[in-house]
């Protein structure tokens, strides 16, 4: 009788035993589960910083190298050539012909704006152009944006001759990072 | 009867069978974090030369060049798509040389707006990088070379105009006398690796021929491989006819205000030539010879259209 008690009773602490040995090693796994997200979860801010740090470095070259990509430069059309010269009657074009450059150039938005001689704002279209200051190339939800001032030229026509006009203007890039 | 024996207590074997278990899902993790770290690393050092290499294609310079130095030693692998609509995409993607191995190459970085040239993988720690406008008849792009530091060119008979080109720009793995002999040779006359036939306008290379129409075009051939030339190309000839019809739109916005271009018509016939190339080789002298005639009446217009 003795040692069935005995044996039970031993039984029982070793259950016991188990039953902790178990919470321990949950625990553990917990905590190491814990640690592992904390982990994940600051490897993935990091990495979604530099992805937007990234995207701003581009931003930020890309407005220098977008006035000097063919689809907005002058090139020789208004006399020599020139860095940052933005030709308006080409970029008209470009705006009439966006569907086909949508995410080209990796920003959200594009805008070109005169800054002089300053007026209200008028959206050129193909109806107001060039009697208007703000060209709105592509326009999406944006969150950081630079720019780069540009000299915005075109050909005007008065009293029976074309001669080139050129204005102030800020070529603006934004991107949503 | 003596038998002799470890006793193993149920609670031991249990903590030692989750223990283990433990520290196999610890080392895969370790494992895992690194790979991912070393993929973070190679994704975000592609998009960064992708950047980088923004500068080189601002201004107005014949041929500009610069170099890339990374700190470990690095497979740039350039693959061309030219499937993906509109523009078709340029994609770089990375691999480093990590405890004498190297890292998996799984992301790749895309750019529409990119054209780069080079051997299907440019290996070493150093990288120079040149940039040249192509013109067709007006600029499509600045396409880009890329060469490893530990490739080097021996360019010792080209014409004059290349080498006063090449000589300018300075670039440490191109030579233009006293070759080395483990250099690739570039001849403009007889036979050797890359072998350049200036008046036919080809390269041959590998046994294949990459027809060009330019200088910038010329060096392409000889810096790619013949794969990434024809993708590449074809890519350009398709930014080529969308710029074509900003400059026809461009031309009906001048002549409203009574300045006529005088080329728009040959732009249409030069665009349903263009949208005909299917490969270098229908790059021929009627194609060229119109680009020229082109060039050379909107060089001449008072309203020029670029």
């Amino acid at each position: 009788m003795q040692t069935l008690v005995g044996e039970k009773m031993k039984n029982k602490k070793a259950q016991l035993k188990i039953q902790q040995m178990a919470f321990m090693l949950m625990a553990i796994t917990l905590f190491f589960a814990l640690v592992g997200m904390f982990f994940l979860t600051l490897q993935v801010s990091r990495i979604r910083e530099s992805a937007s740090s990234l995207e701003e470095k581009n931003a930020l070259l890309l407005v220098t190298k977008l006035a000097n990509s063919p689809e907005f430069s002058c090139g020789n059309s208004f006399g020599t050539m020139g860095t940052s010269c933005v030709d308006s009657d080409k970029v008209m074009a470009l705006k009439n012909n966006i569907g086909k450059y949508k995410n080209f150039w990796g920003a959200s938005s594009i805008e070109i704006r005169k800054i002089y001689p300053l007026s209200q704002s008028v959206e050129c279209t193909s109806s107001s152009y060039p009697n208007c200051n703000l060209i709105k190339i592509t326009d999406e939800e944006i969150t950081s944006e630079y720019s780069n001032f540009v000299s915005l030229c075109r050909k005007e026509f008065s009293d029976g001759e074309t001669y080139d006009k050129c204005e102030l203007a800020r070529l603006m890039v934004g991107y949503n990072g | 009867m003596n038998k002799k024996g470890v006793e193993f207590s149920f609670t031991w074997l249990f903590a030692m069978i989750v223990g283990m278990t433990i520290l196999f899902l610890a080392i895969y993790a370790v494992t895992r974090i690194t790979q991912t770290e070393n993929t973070v690393i190679d994704a975000s050092t592609a998009k960064q030369i992708g950047i980088l290499l923004n500068p080189l294609e601002t201004g107005f310079e014949s041929a500009k060049t610069t170099s890339l130095i990374l700190p470990k030693e690095t497979r740039i692998y350039n693959k061309c798509d030219n499937r993906t609509e509109p523009f078709g995409r340029q994609v770089i993607s990375l691999s480093q040389k990590s405890f004498n191995k190297w890292t998996d190459t799984d992301i790749d970085v895309g750019f529409s707006n990119k054209y780069i040239f080079s051997e299907g993988f440019v290996e070493g720690k150093k990288f120079y990088v040149f940039s040249k406008p192509f013109e067709f008849p007006f600029k499509i792009s600045d396409v880009i070379y890329i060469t490893s530091a530990d490739k080097k060119y021996c360019f010792d008979d080209a014409p004059e105009d290349i080498r006063d080109e090449l000589s300018s720009l300075g670039q440490e793995n191109i030579y233009l006398e006293n070759c080395p002999e483990e250099s690739a040779k570039v001849c403009f006359s007889g036979g050797c690796d890359i072998k350049v036939d200036y008046s036919s306008r080809y390269v041959q290379k590998f046994n294949e021929k990459m027809y060009f129409a330019d200088d910038s075009m010329m060096y392409a051939a000889i810096f790619s491989e013949p794969e990434i030339y024809e993708c590449q190309l074809k890519r350009l000839m398709k930014r080529g006819e969308s710029l074509i019809e900003l400059y026809n739109g461009k031309a009906d916005i001048v002549s409203a205000k009574g300045c006529d271009s005088g080329v728009k018509n040959e732009l249409s016939v030069l665009g349903s030539m263009i949208s005909d190339v299917k490969n270098s080789e229908n790059i021929n002298t009627a194609v060229v010879e119109t680009v020229e005639d082109i060039k050379n009446k909107n060089s001449v217009s008072l309203c020029k259209l670029w």
